[in-house]
């Protein structure tokens, strides 16, 4: 079936270790014949033949990761055989941004009403004292998620007298990502459709954190994630220095999330918060104060 | 008259005493090596101090049995936490991880009497000092064991440090020098061996400070 041949090629493709922008965009564009992944799709523990979790790769297509470098991922998509389509997502994007002074976090509230509340939209959520997460995906799944990291942070607070590091609760959150099966009492039905970025500050200083709901997670200067992710990454790059305050940051974050919502920005349908050593959710004076200087 | 049955006693004292000191760069700590039960010695060489971390030890007297499987508990824990953190435990995680280990057999403690030392965030010494059910403090200098209540007030007399009853608390480092302290650690173990019998026979001294771990001996009586 011509659906299944071109399937395979893909997958050639990225284990022959492809260079350049050509061969990315091919194996981008090839997208699976439904016919193809009917029988190995359903069962959320069920490889297929190829050596890939299609539930997995699904609830990453609820978010949308956009491949910025293959190589890169290289070994990641070896393991999973992921690829990347670029379809329509739910995820409202979102954007993080490291500093020496500290890391600024950004999000879309999406307000899809004005009857609708914007205070009880809450996309950026405090873990720790020094740590913040914001998300993108299914809001009820990385609730469960930040709640577990709350958890364990605490814990270690009792258990060491000191604040956990932004790595390990990473690392705490990413290991719930894979507890999904139909065996267990304790598993989930289904993997978690939520990607997140984990800002923090440790003794190592301001660190970013990109998690996605295979289980992996990336260090970053600076990244977006949601629908508007492709060109925000890419404005990211061009933007983005080691050397930026946490005001440039500020507004660069705010400038893109501009660029990729259709609305207009106002204090009521974004949320800022900066991680600088403290975690601090801006008050919609202090959003007011960065949009004046857009 | 009640039957008289026979009960597992499931404690024993060995005896021993243990004694620490914290100054600016360094820390001392010292035990003696003698392990008794009832009237008997079992050895006059056993060591009561324990590396846990890096720059991070404890000594105990007690029940030694009781010691022992507290180092492996804490030792496992350690190796763990340095698996998923990628890093060493600080001495303040370590105290408060000791802690939290005693409280857990609240219930049928650990019939041990720890100190810890080490440096703390800054570099600076710290003792911690332990009750057999988890309830520490940081401190200057302590001593626990057999023989602590005849050392601690000679301790308060000799170390200079500021008094632990002032209000707000003073940290109670030690103004000594290294070499002061230790002189301060032989003398008090001296005049411990000479009125408590489960003290003497050698002294065990450990000097932690920015060059690394030294350990020294001295001799005690040995009756």
């Amino acid at each position: 079936m011509r659906g299944e041949e071109k399937h395979v090629t893909a997958i050639d493709h990225m284990l022959e270790e492809q260079e350049g922008d050509e061969k990315e965009m091919e194996f981008l564009s090839v997208l699976p014949a439904a016919s193809a992944l009917t029988e190995y799709d359903r069962g959320v523990n069920t490889f297929s033949p190829e050596g890939r979790l299609f539930q997995v790769e699904y609830a990453i297509e609820a978010i949308k990761i956009p491949l910025l470098n293959v190589r890169s991922c290289a070994s990641y998509l070896d393991r999973i055989g992921l690829f990347c389509g670029f379809f329509n997502w739910l995820g409202s994007t979102a954007i993080g941004l490291k500093t020496k002074e500290g890391v600024v976090l950004a999000v879309e509230k999406r307000i899809t009403s004005p009857l609708l509340e914007p205070s009880s939209v809450e996309k950026v959520m405090e873990i720790d004292e020094c740590i913040g997460c914001a998300m993108s995906g299914l809001i009820a799944d990385a609730r469960t998620l930040v709640e577990h990291a709350r958890v364990e942070t605490q814990n270690h607070r009792f258990s060491y007298g000191e604040p956990m590091t932004v790595e390990s609760t990473t690392q705490a959150l990413c290991d719930l990502a894979l507890r999904f099966g139909e065996g267990d009492e304790e598993s989930m039905s289904r993997p978690f459709g939520v990607s997140l970025l984990i800002a923090g500050h440790d003794e190592k200083g301001p660190s970013l954190y990109y998690t996605d709901p295979s289980g992996t997670f990336w260090q970053c200067n600076a990244k977006a994630i949601g629908s508007g992710s492709e060109g925000a990454d890419s404005t990211l790059q061009e933007q983005y220095n080691k050397d930026l305050t946490l005001k440039e940051a500020e507004t660069i974050a705010l400038s893109i999330l501009k660029q990729v919502m259709e609305e207009k920005v106002t204090p009521n349908n974004v949320d800022i918060a900066k991680v600088a050593p403290v975690y601090h959710l801006y008050t919609p004076a202090e959003v007011e104060e960065v949009i004046s200087r857009l | 008259m009640s039957k008289q049955q026979a009960r597992f006693e499931p404690y024993d004292f060995n005896g021993g005493t243990c004694v620490a000191i914290a100054g600016a760069d360094y820390c001392v700590v010292a035990a003696d090596t003698r392990m008794s039960t009832g009237y008997n010695i079992l050895t006059r060489d056993y060591s009561k101090i324990n590396k846990l971390a890096d720059k991070c030890l404890m000594a105990s007297s007690g029940f030694q049995a009781d010691v022992r499987a507290l180092q492996k508990v804490l030792g496992a824990k350690h190796l763990i936490y340095q698996h998923q953190h990628n890093k060493q435990m600080s001495c303040p995680a370590m105290a408060r991880l000791l802690s939290n280990t005693l409280y857990y057999k609240r219930f049928f403690p650990y019939y041990t009497f720890n100190v810890l030392v080490g440096f703390d965030e800054e570099g600076k010494g710290c003792v911690y000092t332990y009750d057999a059910v988890g309830s520490y403090e940081k401190v200057g200098y302590s001593a626990q064991g057999s023989g602590a209540k005849l050392i601690m007030p000679v301790l308060d007399n000799q170390l200079k440090s500021p008094s632990p009853l002032l209000l707000p608390a003073l940290d109670a480092v030690t103004p000594l020098t290294e070499a002061e302290a230790i002189d301060v650690v032989k003398d008090v173990f001296a005049s411990a061996t000479e009125r408590d019998i489960y003290t003497g026979d050698k002294l065990e001294i450990v000097i932690v400070n920015a060059d690394g771990i030294r350990r020294e001996y001295a001799e005690l009586r040995k009756d």
